[in-house]
């Protein structure tokens, strides 16, 4: 038997190996195959289940094929059992689940009255879940009641489930909006609630992650209210910071369990590379065409492979391409699938189907399949650029070979500067994650936002607390604000609204800009299609825009801004627009700030950013050519926000050898650069950054330090000692100030790696930024810098 | 100060109206205002366990409270235990809360109760002089809750009853004593009269059902700021108008029980208008009372109803009539109905079924299914009727002529013998037969 096995591990092997001799064939000089990394297969480390593992529950996992455990899901459950909070991190299919099903049934079995409450960041997982659950409950002659909680609930099936549900499965938003504010209702809950579990941890980071960690301080109020304090059970993907990320949502001591005792087969994982068609300006082959040659290649060879795109739209390219090359027999299903959101139910339940029982070959996919979701294990995964953060890419990676025999992951990589610096630098991939998830749970903007929400929930003690701020100050100005009143020391909500439903979990305030089509079809009603946040609707709907939604142009017809709506109107043209904002930033205040080397310096602290959409270049698809411009008139934006930045001091601007405007150039471009490599430090996306080159102020809180930062254009005058500045793009900052501060020696080595391998002349998008606009001499004098500050 | 610079860039902090006003300070336990609305209400301060809050006691004279009829009861809430008719057990019970959206955040700031006694009504008003009156309020209308245990509202099933759980619930002490009955006169006043009023809302009824005005009324969406207003040091004044809308409505609601219990208590006595009627007739259908609810149909029809109305209950009184084989009237009400409105519709294929099934004249009831596709189609054009509907009444009307088709084909094929057993066969085995 296990002969076979192998044997057809090793011709599966052989048939990759086949595959990619193919592809490399015409990769000469080795730039395409950047890495072919064989991962041997591991054993598994088996513990004995627990002795105090009840013994009905035992049956019941035995009799799913559960004898034994692995060793982390062993660790995990005695950690829980005695009480503590545990993050679990482990890949792909290690059997998490149990890590924290185990316990959490076993003290339901001891104690009816026992609740929990899981939460997960999509609806979908939750569903994948429940599945998982409803099979242990009826091995248990349905002694729990398990059921997910969502706003797809139907109206009279609510109340049985907060009198009888053990297990709820919910998710961030739902408890943010339909629980805590309705807690009363969910008494029995509340006052029995021992655990709460929150899977993919990793997901929480960011500005979804700072809400998260409101959301959860307003959990454990509501808790303590009912005399409960509920542990945490956590897992997450493999990043470099799991307990802090843990114990930073949670607020308290977390154990990490982070051996992996379960087994893995043998896989190989390959970066591809398009090869470069004009070295000059660092153009590559299309990313997608490549993919689809990948993929055809592994579909050839009769290997079941998912293909990840990273949108929907190049989902949908994808499938074309591949169901060109692969039709269905006449009168046969197809055998290629796309799956995406948008999907019906119905729909994705038989495509996953498919999937297990092998009649569907090959699927081509969005992230909606990267997590949770069961469709058995499939021998290849081929992804369509780099999907964004490493932790991703394996969960990716992990839907081929979930269990046995070789598999293999192909990661096809774009020419952005991220894909670039990922598969050129394959060490850094696999070695130990860099990836560090961070939140800001204290952003003033969330955390007033949620302080709303408890005082709603319940009236606010005089001697609460509720993260790092002085409360009493802030509901005093709220109390001014006419939102809260004080009285019998207690501070009580005073307003007619219900204030989660005008907060998103999704974004730093509420005041976005609505979308609407006034393009006028067949019945002629205008139509919402989106929306965008404040920061970010200057530079995409300001009048005369190109608006892409769902790969359609829209043209922006007019903005009103005080209403917050954009005007669109569908229109098919050959390019799109370019916004150009000048940002100024003020610091206000230093928090810390360091030497770098002996003529510079590096800081972080709060900044002010005034920015202004002042104009919009027209861009031609493919050539980027400029094709025409236009000046806009818009309201200039403040921003209170938290920022990294580093001096450059005279001494080292007058050692470059170089011309003004090539110095300016490569300080552009090295800024460009930094970004990208922040975003891969931070995990998180070139949107959560902005960017600014502004004189250094003699002091903070100094006006006479304004000086415009074109976002682009480097003819600026020249700066005299110039700060560059990386701050976060949300009001308030949402915590990427100071890691960057902390990280800035690995931030400037691996930045310098990232020019320093990018096989372009002088400059190109996936380095210093597109060539042409900038000097030729940009990534020179960009390395130059570098290399001073590296010392 | 740095805190001070934080804030002012914090659009979380924005002030919600233009003039917030000052929060008053800290100094004296209830507002500024809250002596002064004790006397302009002539309200006097109680205090219990919990500590002080406002009681004002209003004597109403009425009509004598109305004669229950224990069937009206039935009629209205059929699971009802006994008791609930025993009227000296009624509490009528409206709030005034700082807001509709529900949640543990919206509090009940005035909870008005009332009674029959002495000829009159007795109204007794809880109102919290500020939040931290909340729990004392809570405590006295536990006690009359107490002792009167049929709680009688206008929506307070799904509105205030819910809410004075979750204030009891928050209070973690304070216990709510459960009614033994709860009688909701929202839904009976939504099937009596929402055909006639369009709306249902309690001033109204009072205007149109009852016959009474209310005056000079305040609007209830304004309520809450009133109050807000008031806690944060502004004047007691517009307070007063609140207290008066809270009496007027649990006035409203005594005399709305004794209209519903009046009319329930012998429906066929009622003289009220056409639309009343119908009221009455469906509400008696839907209780199982099929042969009363007949006879008021008719009389409601007789009284005139407008045209919409005067369909659906010609389509009632059909359906009422084919139940107890009574076709004459049935078909003749729906020969009256044939038309492209739904009801019109409906009656197509009802005279086709009959025509079919019982008078075995498959020629007719082919027609009228031909007649009927035609003004389906016509229908849907028009937007008379909406596309899920005629999606499925179009499905069996095209059954139901293929039917009739091979019928009429057998028929004339065998004219002497033909088959007289109706008895339905699957599409595949009559397809075999022709």
């Amino acid at each position: 038997m296990s002969q076979s096995l192998a044997v057809r591990a090793r011709a599966t092997l052989d048939t990759v190996r086949e595959a990619l001799g193919e592809l490399a064939a015409r990769d000469r000089g080795g730039e395409i195959l950047t890495e072919v990394r064989q991962l041997p297969a591991r054993d598994a480390q088996f513990a004995p289940l627990p002795a105090w593992v009840r013994p009905e529950l035992v049956a019941a996992y035995e009799a799913k094929g559960v004898e034994q455990l692995y060793t982390h899901q062993a660790a995990a459950a005695e950690r829980v059992r005695a009480g503590h909070n545990v993050v679990v991190v482990t890949p792909t299919a290690s059997g998490k689940t149990l890590c924290y099903n185990l316990p959490v049934l076993n003290a339901v079995l001891e104690n009816p009255d026992t609740r929990a409450l899981y939460l997960f960041p999509t609806k979908a997982l939750a569903q994948d879940q429940l599945a998982e659950l409803h099979d242990l409950c009826q091995r248990l002659n349905n002694c729990f009641g398990v059921y997910t909680y969502d706003g797809d609930t139907p109206g009279d099936a609510r109340k049985a489930i907060r009198e009888r549900g053990h297990v709820v499965l919910t998710n961030p938003d739902m408890l943010h909006t339909g629980i805590l504010p309705h807690h009363t209702k969910w008494t029995r809950l509340f006052e029995n609630l021992r655990f709460i579990v929150l899977d993919e941890l990793h997901t929480y980071r960011g500005v979804f992650g700072s809400h998260l960690g409101n959301v959860l301080r307003r959990l454990r109020r509501i808790a303590r209210f009912y005399g409960s304090n509920p542990q945490f059970v956590c897992s997450s993907a493999t990043i470099a910071n799991p307990g802090e990320l843990a114990s930073r949502l949670i607020e308290a001591d977390v154990d990490v369990i982070d051996e992996n005792g379960a087994p893995a087969a043998e896989k190989l994982f390959v970066f591809y590379n398009p090869p470069v068609i004009n070295r000059h300006l660092g153009i590559r082959r299309s990313y997608l065409n490549e993919t689809t040659r990948v993929a055809k290649e592994l579909l050839g060879r009769n290997l079941q492979t998912i293909v990840f795109a990273n949108s929907r739209l190049h989902t949908e390219v994808l499938l074309t391409y591949l169901k060109q090359a692969f039709p269905a027999a006449p009168g046969q299903p197809e055998t290629m699938r796309g799956y995406r959101g948008g999907y019906l139910p119905g729909e994705r339940r038989e495509i996953e189907r498919g999937l297990r029982e092998g009649r569907i070959r090959g699927v081509v996919a969005t992230n909606a399949l990267e997590l949770g979701v069961d469709i058995g294990s499939l021998d290849a995964t081929v992804m369509a650029g780099y999907p964004g953060t490493i932790a991703s890419t394996w969960q990716r990676a992990g839907r081929a070979g979930r269990r046995s025999g070789t598999s293999c992951a192909v990661m096809v990589a774009s020419s952005a500067p991220l894909d670039q610096f990922i598969v050129q630098h394959p060490d850094y991939f696999f070695g130990r994650s860099p990836e560090h998830a961070f939140i800001q749970p204290d952003n003033l903007e969330i955390l007033v936002n949620h302080l709303k929400c408890a005082a709603f929930e319940l009236p606010l003690a005089p001697d609460e607390s509720f993260g790092d701020v002085d409360l009493p100050a802030l509901c005093e100005r709220l109390a001014e604000a006419g939102f809260l009143h004080r009285s019998g020391g207690h501070w009580h909500w005073i307003q007619d609204a219900y204030p989660a439903d005008t907060i998103s979990l999704r974004s730093v305030t509420s005041d976005n800009f609505v979308i609407i089509d006034i393009t006028g079809g067949e019945d002629g009603a205008p139509e919402v299609i989106g929306e965008v946040d404040f920061s970010s609707a200057l530079t995409t709907v300001h009048p005369k825009a190109i608006y892409l939604h769902q790969g359609q142009q829209y043209h922006v017809e007019r903005l009103d801004f005080e209403e917050r709506k954009a005007y669109v109107k569908q229109v098919n043209v050959d390019y799109f627009t370019d916004a150009i904002r000048y940002t100024q930033v003020r610091v206000l205040e230093i928090a810390e700030q360091d030497r770098v080397g002996a003529d510079a310096a590096r800081a972080h602290g709060d900044v002010l950013v005034r920015s202004q959409v002042v104009g919009f270049k027209k861009i031609k698809f493919f050539t980027n050519e400029n094709v025409g411009a236009g000046e806009l008139e818009l309201p200039e934006n403040e921003m209170h926000t938290t920022a990294f930045w580093i001096t450059l001091e005279r001494p080292l601007l007058a050692s470059l050898p170089f011309s003004v405007s090539d110095r300016q150039s490569g300080m552009f471009g090295l800024l460009h650069a930094l970004e990208s490599m922040a975003t891969l430090l931070l995990m998180c996306d070139r949107r959560d950054l902005g960017t600014a080159i502004g004189e250094r102020p003699p002091s903070p809180g100094i006006d006479a330090g304004w000086l415009e930062a074109p976002g682009s254009a480097a003819e600026a005058q020249e700066f005299f000692e110039p700060n560059l500045y990386l701050y976060d793009a949300y009001p308030g900052g949402i915590g990427f100030s100071e890691p960057l501060f902390r990280a800035h020696d690995l931030l400037l080595r691996r930045t310098r790696e990232l020019i320093a391998a990018c096989p372009c002349e002088k400059g190109c998008p996936s380095c210093v930024g597109p060539a042409g606009e900038k000097s030729e001499r940009t990534k020179e004098a960009a390395l130059a810098i570098l290399d001073r500050l590296c010392g | 100060m740095r805190i001070e610079k934080q804030f002012a860039h914090v659009k979380a902090l924005k002030p919600v109206r233009k003039k917030a006003g000052a929060p008053r300070g800290i100094s004296p336990d209830v507002p500024e205002g809250a002596e002064r609305l004790a006397q302009l209400l002539g309200a006097e301060c109680r205090r219990n366990q919990y500590g002080e809050h406002l009681v004002l006691r209003r004597w109403f004279s009425e009509a004598d409270s109305c004669v229950l009829h224990p069937e009206a009861l039935r009629l209205l809430a059929p699971g009802a235990p006994e008791e609930a008719a025993d009227q000296s057990q009624w509490l009528f019970l409206d709030t005034e809360t700082t807001g509709l959206a529900g949640g543990s955040g919206t509090y009940a700031f005035l909870v008005g109760v009332a009674w029959w006694d002495a000829g009159g009504l007795e109204v007794e008003q809880f109102f919290m002089r500020d939040y931290s009156e909340e729990h004392a309020v809570l405590v006295a209308l536990a006690e009359r809750l107490a002792e009167r245990r049929v709680l009688v509202t206008f929506n307070g099933k799904s509105f205030d009853w819910p809410l004075l759980e979750t204030r009891y619930r928050m209070t973690r002490a304070i216990a709510l004593p459960a009614p033994r009955a709860h009688l909701d006169l929202l839904h009976p006043a939504r099937q009596l009269w929402r055909l006639r009023l369009g709306s249902v809302r309690l001033a109204e009824l009072e205007r149109h059902v009852l016959g009474c005005n209310r005056g000079v009324d305040v609007d209830s969406s304004l309520i809450p700021q009133i109050y807000f207003d008031y806690v944060r040091g502004g004047s007691p004044d517009p307070l007063v108008p609140v207290f008066r809308h809270n009496q007027m409505d649990l006035q409203g609601l005594a005399a709305l029980s004794r209209k519903i219990f009046s009319l329930l208590g012998a429906p066929e006595a009622a003289s009220g208008d056409a639309l009343e009627l119908y009221g009455l007739s469906r509400l008696l259908e839907r209780r199982g009372h099929a042969e009363r609810a007949r006879r008021l149909y008719a009389r409601a029809l007789e009284s005139g109803l407008p045209a919409a109305v005067d369909r659906a209950a010609r389509r009632e009184l059909a359906r009422l009539a084919k139940r107890d084989n009574d076709f004459s009237l049935a078909n003749s009400l729906w020969e009256n109905l044939l038309g492209d409105s739904r009801e019109g519709l409906d009656a197509y294929e009802q005279l086709a079924m009959y025509y079919e099934h019982h008078s075995r004249e498959p020629l007719r009831a082919a027609a009228l299914t031909r007649d009927a596709l035609v003004g389906l189609r016509r229908a849907m054009r028009s937007g008379a009727i909406e596309p899920g509907r005629y999606r499925k009444m179009q499905g069996r009307l095209g059954h139901r002529l293929a039917r009739l088709t091979r019928t009429l084909g057998r028929q004339n094929g065998r004219a002497l013998f033909a088959d007289s057993s109706e008895a339905p066969r699957t599409a595949g085995a009559s397809d075999r037969e022709s």
